[in-house]
């Protein structure tokens, strides 16, 4: 109840935030723009449409997280509007639990919406049947920035918005190279070879929320991979979250 | 150890009756007597910036009872200590060592907030929603269920003077709304205790007047009230008793009525045509003689030669217009205290006890 209480809250500022609607009217005119560049796709404008649709739900999605979830618990911090509430019977994990999920709902909406978008510009040039595809390369890109939610909300509950802005960002490049980052692990002496490793493992392992390519070509994607996403992204969002409260805990408020 | 029952100051004696061990918090820490609303033992909290590594004590073993149904005025100047301890006591601050208890649960647990209404010094709010929006989430928060956080929103924003306009967003309110609006959301879910932080602070005369009664309004109900303030007649007026804290340290806890009794009584003589009056040799240092544009006014610090002066000055025939005994305000009292305090103590600390370094606005 309090958890949902505060998500509801967090998802009405969000929401309210001007920054987040430029960014959807940003993303709607974006995917509008792409329609200019069809011609040059000989033909494969519609993949075109759905390639450069599903980069900008990610990435407007990112920039969400770092414009409006960066400051989401150091505003509160430092407006002193966190006195109103945990002064009250709340615990602090509860508190961090209500903020990401007002958050990541806020980017849920922020997704499904320009997914919406994507979906009926391509239905208006005859690609409806792209539909399913499409809804399962926006419920992963759901996911990413669910994941990237709970990463901002660690540092934001521990940090300036700046850095945790920073750290986010750091996070968000990292996690798309993880691969690369194992492979490139090899490369080293043992030691820095582990400690590269590590690194690799610590950031979220975010090309598994990617399939822009198979919903390009119209194909989808197995339950299995869907399946294993949602548990990883739940899984990763907890230990994020219960590191975040457990230094958030002992954190006294000026 | 059980608290004092006599809610004095400092190391009061401790009566072993009721002894209740409180799991995960140690041996030695016992349930408060049920007849208190608020119990602190050591409670200390120290301030360490983390890259000076300077040490700023905050708060210095404080011992401190409220009864239940008090309304304890907590005094101080700035940087005393008192906004640490109502955010100790609040879970905002962890302390350092010591504990306290609200309604008797621990302070470590999140139930200890459940019963209790608090108002931050200069609270702010969300400026993004509206005066109803923000109590209805403030009661969703203090445990009540959707309807009954909106039936009480709607109430407490009509008695907070609010009610008129109640999707204003809060960034168009003036700060004597934004305070009103506060009070309403510490006192929505019907606390059985109130810790409010310069509650009267910002506020014009007519909304110190209202906060007043609703204090008042709360005693009556039987709510235990502790808040802290500059406004010393507002503390006389509605407090039972008063806890005087300087530099970190709890000094004294008393009636107002105590505090003021065995203080000297001066008496103020009004009267007219004594412009050249000088005062005789035996009552030097005794009147003090001030002129003003119609009359002459003279304090007398020795209500005992009272009756000395009058005789002086009928048969200096001069006309006395009234004489009034003056009662010691707390606010001199408190001055009184705070300088004595000031003048015991050795060398000044590296940033005012009471607040960490950064911030210094308790």
């Amino acid at each position: 109840m309090i958890v949902a209480a505060i998500a509801r809250n967090t998802f009405r500022e969000a929401t309210r935030d001007r920054v987040v609607t430029g960014v959807v009217l940003f993303g709607i005119a974006a995917m509008l723009l792409t329609q200019l560049l069809s011609p040059l796709a000989l033909g494969e404008g519609h993949r075109l449409t759905i390639d450069l649709g599903l980069t900008s739900i990610s990435v407007l999605g990112m920039l969400v997280v770092l414009l409006a979830g960066s400051s989401l618990i150091s505003k509160e911090i430092e407006k002193r509007t966190i006195y109103n509430l945990l002064s009250r019977p709340i615990g602090r994990p509860v508190y961090l639990t209500g903020k990401w999920a007002g958050m990541a709902g806020a980017l849920w909406v922020v997704a499904a919406t320009l997914g919406a978008a994507l979906w009926a510009l391509l239905a208006l040039r005859g690609h409806a049947g792209h539909g399913p595809s499409l809804a399962q390369a926006v419920y992963l890109a759901g996911l990413e920035l669910t994941v990237l939610t709970s990463l901002v909300v660690m540092f934001s509950a521990l940090s300036t918005p700046v850095l945790s802005a920073l750290y986010t960002l750091g996070a968000y490049c990292l996690g798309q190279w993880s691969g690369d980052l194992r492979g490139f692990a090899h490369q080293f002496p043992p030691g820095i070879a582990g400690a590269i490793e590590v690194v690799a493992n610590l950031v979220p392992n975010l090309p598994i929320f990617n399939m822009r390519s198979l919903a390009a070509a119209g194909d989808t994607t197995s339950g299995f991979h869907l399946g294993v996403a949602s548990g990883y992204a739940a899984v990763y969002c907890a230990c994020v979250l219960c590191l975040a409260a457990a230094a958030f805990e002992s954190r006294d408020f000026k | 150890m059980r608290p004092a029952q006599n809610g004095l100051a400092g190391n009061t004696s401790i009566v072993p009756d009721k002894k209740w061990p409180v799991a995960g918090v140690g041996a030695l820490q016992m349930l408060p007597d049920a007849g208190l609303a608020i119990s602190t033992r050591d409670l200390t909290k120290v301030y360490r910036n983390p890259w000076t590594l300077q040490v700023v004590r905050g708060l210095e073993g404080l011992d401190l009872d409220v009864r239940r149904g008090e309304v304890l005025g907590y005094l101080g100047p700035n940087g005393a200590g008192k906004t640490t301890t109502l955010k100790l006591l609040t879970g905002l601050h962890k302390p350092t060592r010591g504990t306290a208890w609200l309604l008797g649960v621990p302070i470590h647990e999140t139930a200890s907030r459940r019963r209790i209404g608090f108002l931050p010094e200069q609270p702010y709010f969300y400026d993004y929603l509206n005066g109803i929006e923000y109590l209805e989430f403030a009661g969703c928060l203090s445990g009540l269920s959707g309807g009954d956080a909106h039936r009480q929103a709607r109430h407490w924003l009509g008695r907070a003077g609010l009610g008129e306009r109640p999707r204003l967003v809060l960034r168009k309110y003036s700060k004597g709304m934004l305070q009103r609006l506060g009070l309403a959301a510490a006192l929505l879910h019907d606390p059985e205790l109130l810790i409010l932080d310069e509650p009267m602070s910002g506020l014009d005369p007519f909304g110190r007047r209202d906060v007043r009664e609703l204090i008042q309004e709360q005693k009556e109900r039987g709510v235990t009230v502790l808040f802290s303030s500059h406004i010393l007649p507002d503390v006389e007026i509605l407090c039972d008793r008063v806890a005087i804290l300087l530099q970190g340290r709890l000094t004294r806890v008393a009636t107002v009525g105590e505090l003021v009794q065995g203080s000297r009584q001066r008496i103020e003589i009004r009267c007219t045509g004594a412009g050249t009056l000088e005062v005789p040799a035996n009552l030097d240092g005794v009147v003090e003689c001030r002129q003003r544009s119609h009359e002459t006014v003279l304090t007398l610090s020795a209500e005992q030669r009272l009756g000395e002066v009058l005789e002086w000055l009928l048969r200096s025939r001069i006309q006395i217009r009234t004489v009034t005994p003056n009662r010691v305000t707390l606010e001199e009292l408190f001055m009184a205290t705070a300088e004595g305090a000031g003048s015991r103590s050795e060398a000044p600390s590296p940033a005012r006890a009471g607040e960490p370094a950064e911030r210094r606005t308790a």
